[in-house]
């Protein structure tokens, strides 16, 4: 059949190189299964190990604008507000201007919040953050250290002044008589 | 813009007329006075000198006095992209508290005035972002909508859920490689995040206006990893050179789904910028959404599928109108209420 109309072909596109992509699934449809953790492979948190969320326990608040919707409107406003319901924890997005990463993102720093909250120390999150300022004080106080090792050397070898030498030649003009 | 240099609102804005730092003078913008640019002192660190929070609340203000919606976003995105960062939240403590030069004033303020001529954000920065791709933006191409953001996962799962059902087969079975068919393809948001999380699979982009289509093949370089395999040609025809790649895995779209009667009352930004057809779906804003539904059988596969953003009123209409045309074969498998979207495929 016939389109009414032209139609342009854009183009073919082909990928040559393969970017890494990890499946994130975060479907509000998985109300009905509430028993599901969520956030298992998440960014950065993969590498920790921390409580997981199921999106029955969250409340998530955006702008997207009064009155219809979609095409109709065209709101700037990608700001995500996500409550954690049992902890009463909220967090408030704006990092990117992708309403999809601002999600995304919230629920990483819910995440972190949530399972520093139930499990204080015991938290891989703490337990990061412990180390991170351990290593910042470590770096300070090894700096500290080289200053005064440096000051302690200019005390005990002072630099010499340069004595500048004058040179002269004597000739002698004796001659062979 | 007529009212900024009205001595009444500068009392109502509290303004009291500091100069700014820096060359603003030379800007003989129809709006603001040339000579001078009044900003207010509150929380500047030193007198003269503003800095990024300054200079957000007084745009905050100046849009809002001008009865522009979002002030205090548009303000704060476009600080944000001056000071090269994308939203305010992600600046760090000290960019905002860093005065700004009078180069960076001076950008902000010739973005400024685009916003006040009512121009979307998105036009005036040039750029915005869909999922994790900056894409450019230029009138009148349309702007991707965030809703659309979750057609495009729609489809990922979709996709993931057949390669699913495949592996469970006792036999290898190759890699699959989608085609993807995006009709009506703007800026090339849909197809190009497509791409970029299903690297293997084709897609082919289709828009009925050159300025969309340039515009896409333009992000699409943009997109440093996409090589340019990509050819490009306009044609005039039939839909079954459409096949040219094979029949199609998915059709995806965000058509022109506005009722017609609902267009007067878009907002100015959208009446005055964006590309009305992309808008206008017709009488029952379904004039597209039918012709795509009437083309899909000739081009999908059996286990092909066809994934659309419609109105809130559409799914219904459509199931009706399936049900008066049983010859396409097509049904309509499910609704996605968070945006309103829905799957179709063939019986």
């Amino acid at each position: 059949m016939s389109i009414p109309g032209v139609f342009y072909i854009t183009f073919l596109l082909r990928d040559i190189r393969t970017p890494s992509w990890r499946p994130w699934i975060l479907r509000k449809q998985q109300f009905s299964l509430p028993g599901v953790p969520l956030l298992q492979a998440a960014g950065k948190n993969s590498s920790f190990n921390l409580l997981g969320l199921t999106e029955a326990e969250l409340k998530e608040q955006f702008v997207r604008g009064d009155g219809p919707g979609g095409q109709a409107t065209n709101k700037t406003n990608n700001c995500v507000v996500l409550k954690h319901i049992p902890s009463g924890i909220v967090v408030k997005c704006h990092q990117t201007r992708s309403v999809e990463q601002n999600r995304k993102i919230a629920r990483e720093i819910l995440q972190e919040k949530v399972d520093l909250f139930y499990r204080g120390e015991d938290s891989d999150v703490f337990k990061e953050k412990k180390a991170s300022e351990k290593k910042k004080q470590e770096k300070k106080r090894k700096a500290k250290e080289n200053l005064e090792r440096k000051k302690h050397f200019k005390e005990i070898c002072p630099r010499r002044v340069r004595e500048t030498f004058v040179i002269i030649s004597i000739h002698s003009f004796q001659t062979n008589r | 813009m007529r009212c900024l240099t009205h001595p009444l609102l500068r009392r109502l804005l509290g303004l009291s007329p500091l100069c700014l730092p820096g060359g603003v003078s030379q800007n003989k913008g129809p709006i603001l006075s040339p000579k001078w640019l009044p900003l207010r002192q509150s929380c500047s660190a030193r007198p003269g000198l503003v800095t990024a929070t300054d200079v957000v609340n007084y745009w905050q203000k100046v849009f809002e006095a001008s009865g522009i919606p979002e002030a205090r976003e548009s303000s704060e995105y476009i600080v944000s992209f001056v000071l090269g960062a994308k939203t305010f939240q992600s600046l760090n403590s000290k960019s905002l508290y860093t005065p700004l030069t009078a180069v960076q004033q001076e950008q902000i303020q010739q973005l400024s005035i685009k916003r006040l001529e009512r121009m979307p954000v998105q036009y005036v920065l040039g750029e915005w972002d869909f999922q994790d791709l900056t894409l450019k933006m230029r009138p009148p191409v349309f702007i991707p909508r965030p809703e659309t953001e979750d057609l495009v996962s729609l489809v990922l799962e979709e996709e993931s859920r057949k390669c699913e059902k495949n592996s469970g087969l006792c036999f290898p079975v190759p890699v699959p490689h989608p085609v993807i068919l995006e009709i009506g393809c703007g800026s090339g948001a849909i197809a190009l995040s497509l791409l970029c999380k299903l690297p293997q699979s084709r897609v082919i982009a289709v828009d009925k206006k050159e300025a969309a289509v340039d515009l896409t093949r333009e992000n699409a370089h943009r997109l440093l990893w996409l090589r340019a395999g990509s050819d490009s040609f306009s044609f005039l025809g039939s839909a079954k050179q459409l096949l040219f790649w094979g029949p199609i895995d998915f059709i995806v779209s965000n058509p022109p789904y506005v009722f017609h009667e609902d267009m007067a009352c878009l907002d100015t930004e959208i009446l005055r910028y964006e590309d009305l057809d992309a808008l206008d779906g017709g009488d029952d804003g379904m004039r597209v959404i039918k012709t795509i539904l009437a083309l899909a059988p000739s081009l999908l596969k059996d286990s092909g599928s066809v994934f659309l953003e419609v109105d809130p009123r559409h799914p219904d209409m459509v199931e009706n109108w399936l049900q008066v045309h049983p010859n396409l074969l097509l049904v309509l498998r499910a609704i996605h209420k968070d945006f309103c979207g829905i799957a179709l495929s063939p019986l």
